[in-house]
């Protein structure tokens, strides 16, 4: 019987895989945004990151 | 008669016999029809010859040990595996490892057409033993030597225990000359859900084949009121819960692993790889009143919803550049935005050369369905940096690349579910083991300077 539920949740997993690859699913966290004007194009300042002012490592050992 | 109990099997219909017990005059009846050779009395426990007219007194054992109640009162009847059985005699049995005493209870069962069986009990493990049909095939040294197994019916064996067993409290009947504080010395070999076993007394070997029942099955089986004492620990031929062929399992798993690697090998095979875009870029850190963002020419992307790798490139040595994109489709508006930082510090110390971090970078963008698109791109670095003001960093991009997390993510759920189970099946089995005459290797072993202590 588990072995049946093995095989089904194996063939789940695969089937994800393969379905996450084929339609370019990733592991990265990306932004999503909707309805950036189309102004940004002309004038590229007027477009604000939200990753802007990130606090970056400066350090090293 | 007892109405309640269920009728014992086939004509013709058998008779008890009832007799007086010549110590204590107390009414003895004997329910196995001549087949038993000594019978107890309930009352004064004397041991008698069931074989002898006037029950001849055998023995008769301390009465100490009255407090020892069967769990299924002699006489009672119940169906056993499709066959009518009546308890008709009950001893407790001991053994002394290690100055620990460690009882458990047989129970004599007997139907007038099929014999004898027994049912054992030990700490809520019951086991349905009845007598080896064939000798069986006992290999390598007989007694305790690790290895040495026995072969019954095709069936391996592993021997698990020897001990001395000797009887402190019989009661009923019995097809043998029972005796109070007779030794015998028992040997189990177990392939679980049986138990294989040998009990040598007075140079005679008796073989009986034993195989686990739960305790809800014999309170079905005797109508028992109440429930059956919860049973403590692992025997000896306890069914593992797990219930699962293992190999069969890792079979399945490998043949899930082999079949993620194709999968793998077939989506690198088939994957575009499409370059998209493909520019090096100069930042000006001195230039710090300007706008710095930029947007790139309208790309096309084509094919499916697919993802898009965005690789960034830039040779800065203990210094960094952070750059902010925003991955724009021209048509909709829909965007994706993220920043990634590219930094390289490296050095020398006391401890040797060391470096940290690296002078490129990869994000994949998810699902980006075709279109033109265009990035925006917003570079920063370290303004205040000396020497040569530009940071020079190059940006690739492609269109359906394959994601190996993916398939690692995939591989460690597909793992997961045999890897508990095998876990379990361990611990199980090593807590059966521990108290055979093969315990395994403890896990931490204790150091020598403790020992001496």
């Amino acid at each position: 019987m588990f072995r049946k539920l093995y095989l089904a949740y194996g063939l789940f997993v695969l089937g994800t895989a393969g379905f996450a690859q084929f339609r370019g699913w990733s592991l990265d966290r990306i932004n999503q945004l909707k309805n950036v004007p189309k102004s940004v194009r002309d004038n590229p300042g007027s477009y604000r990151s939200v990753y802007s002012g990130y606090h970056h490592y400066t350090g090293g050992k | 008669m007892n109405s309640g109990a269920p009728p014992l099997s086939g004509p013709p219909k058998p008779q008890a016999k009832a007799l007086n017990c010549p110590a204590c005059g107390t009414s003895i009846t004997l329910r196995s029809f001549g087949q038993a050779e000594t019978v107890v009395c309930g009352s004064c426990h004397s041991i008698l010859d069931a074989k002898d007219p006037n029950l001849a007194i055998l023995q008769k054992f301390e009465q100490a040990t009255r407090d020892v109640r069967p769990l299924i009162p002699l006489g009672t009847r119940g169906k056993l595996r499709g066959t009518d059985y009546e308890v008709i005699g009950f001893q407790r049995r001991k053994t002394t490892v290690d100055e620990i005493t460690f009882y458990w209870h047989e129970y004599l069962l007997f139907n007038p057409y099929k014999g004898f069986r027994y049912l054992s009990e030990y700490n809520g493990h019951w086991n349905d033993i009845s007598i080896c049909k064939q000798l069986p095939l006992v290999e390598g040294t007989f007694s305790a030597a690790p290895g040495s197994g026995a072969n019954y019916l095709g069936e391996q064996y592993k021997h698990f225990q020897t001990c001395a067993a000797s009887t402190d409290f019989v009661l009923g009947e019995f097809p043998w000359q029972v005796r109070v504080g007779e030794s015998a010395s028992v040997t189990d070999y177990v392939h679980p859900p049986r138990v294989l076993s040998s009990e040598e007394l007075n140079k005679e070997v008796t073989w009986s084949i034993g195989e686990y029942l739960y305790g809800r099955e014999i309170w079905e089986a005797f109508r028992l009121p109440d429930s059956p004492p919860e049973a403590q620990g692992v025997y000896e031929n306890q069914p593992s819960p797990v219930g699962i062929d293992l190999k069969n399992l890792w079979l399945t798993f490998a043949g899930f692993a082999v079949f993620l690697v194709v999968l793998m090998v077939g989506f690198d095979v088939i994957s575009k790889k499409e370059p998209v875009l493909h520019e090096t870029y100069q930042l000006n850190r001195a230039d710090t009143r300007g706008e710095v963002s930029f947007v790139t020419d309208v790309f096309e992307l084509t094919g499916r919803t697919s993802n898009v790798k965005v690789k960034t490139y830039s040779p800065v040595n203990n210094h960094w550049i952070y750059v902010n994109y925003a991955l724009i489709n021209h048509d909709t508006g829909e965007a994706w935005d993220f920043g990634r930082e590219v930094s390289y510090y490296q050095g020398y110390d006391s401890d040797g050369s060391w470096s940290e971090g690296k002078q490129n970078d990869e994000v994949v963008i998810p699902s980006v369905p075709a279109g033109h698109y265009y990035f925006r791109i917003e570079p920063e670095a370290d303004p205040t940096l000396p020497g040569i003001p530009y940071t020079p960093y190059t940006v690739d991009v492609r269109r359906d690349v394959p994601v190996a997390g993916i398939y690692g993510i995939a591989f460690i759920i597909l793992l997961v579910p045999p890897l508990i189970i095998s876990l379990r099946s361990y611990s199980f089995e090593r807590t059966r083991w521990e108290e055979s005459d093969h315990p395994p290797t403890p896990i931490l072993q204790p150091s020598s300077s403790e020992d001496d202590s």
